[in-house]
């Protein structure tokens, strides 16, 4: 077979191309460690929150050096708590689930982005670098309050933050 | 036939400069977009969601 050397100059970009696609994401995973929302979760259920040991008092959490655990909870149409304060430079994993109908948890404008399931609970992990205040939106269409329903993030600098009891 | 030809050349001989001009641009930028997207808007944007593989 006959192939020019033009094309066999573009067979071979758009190979290295695609192993290039290929190795970026794996470098991603791998070596900077970015992640999906898997399904490791136990399940809860929807319609006993206020008995879950975590979910029945949501809020923020220390779970270790410079972790936290943040649990909210989904409902029509609000965050529960609906404003969340964590510290710079630290690493939060926010645990989301729903108590009636499917919503999500985007925080605008970063990766943090996942749906909330009744009886589902997602766990996303982030860390925050710089102080600064995010808005949180719902950008799963959940009823006719959808549009009503946000949250706010405030990451605080380390030396500001103080645990609050519950809120 | 071949008296309406101009001139007759064979398969290497067959070198479209232009086109392959424009689809190494065209590549150049996916790969610059490529980078742009991945490294600047999704690596580079704050809150950006770590763990382990499961």
């Amino acid at each position: 077979m006959n192939i020019h050397t033009y094309e066999k100059f573009w067979l071979l970009a758009s190979m290295a191309l695609i192993v290039g696609f290929i190795l970026t994401i794996t470098y991603g995973s791998v070596g900077l460690g970015i992640a999906m929302v898997d399904d490791s979760e136990p399940t809860v259920d929807p319609e006993n929150l206020n008995d879950h040991p975590d979910f029945g008092d949501p809020g923020v959490e220390k779970a270790g050096e410079n972790e936290y655990d943040v649990y909210i909870r989904a409902i029509q149409f609000a965050f529960i708590p609906y404003q969340i304060e964590v510290p710079a430079q630290s690493t939060v994993t926010f645990h989301l689930t729903s108590g009636d109908v499917i919503h999500s948890f985007s925080v605008v404008g970063t990766n943090a982005n996942t749906m909330i399931i009744p009886g589902e609970i997602a766990t996303v992990t982030v860390e925050t670098e710089e102080p600064g205040e995010y808005g949180i939106v719902c950008s799963e269409y959940c009823g006719s309050g959808h549009h009503d329903m946000e949250a706010l993030l405030t990451v605080v600098p380390q030396d500001e933050f103080e645990l609050e009891g519950d809120e | 036939m071949s008296s309406e030809l101009e001139r007759e050349i064979g398969h290497d001989e067959f070198d479209p400069k232009g086109t392959l001009g424009l689809i190494t641009i065209y590549f150049l930028i996916l790969v610059v977009l490529w980078i742009f997207m991945y490294f600047v808007e999704f690596v580079g944007g704050d809150l950006t969601v770590v763990g382990v593989i499961a």
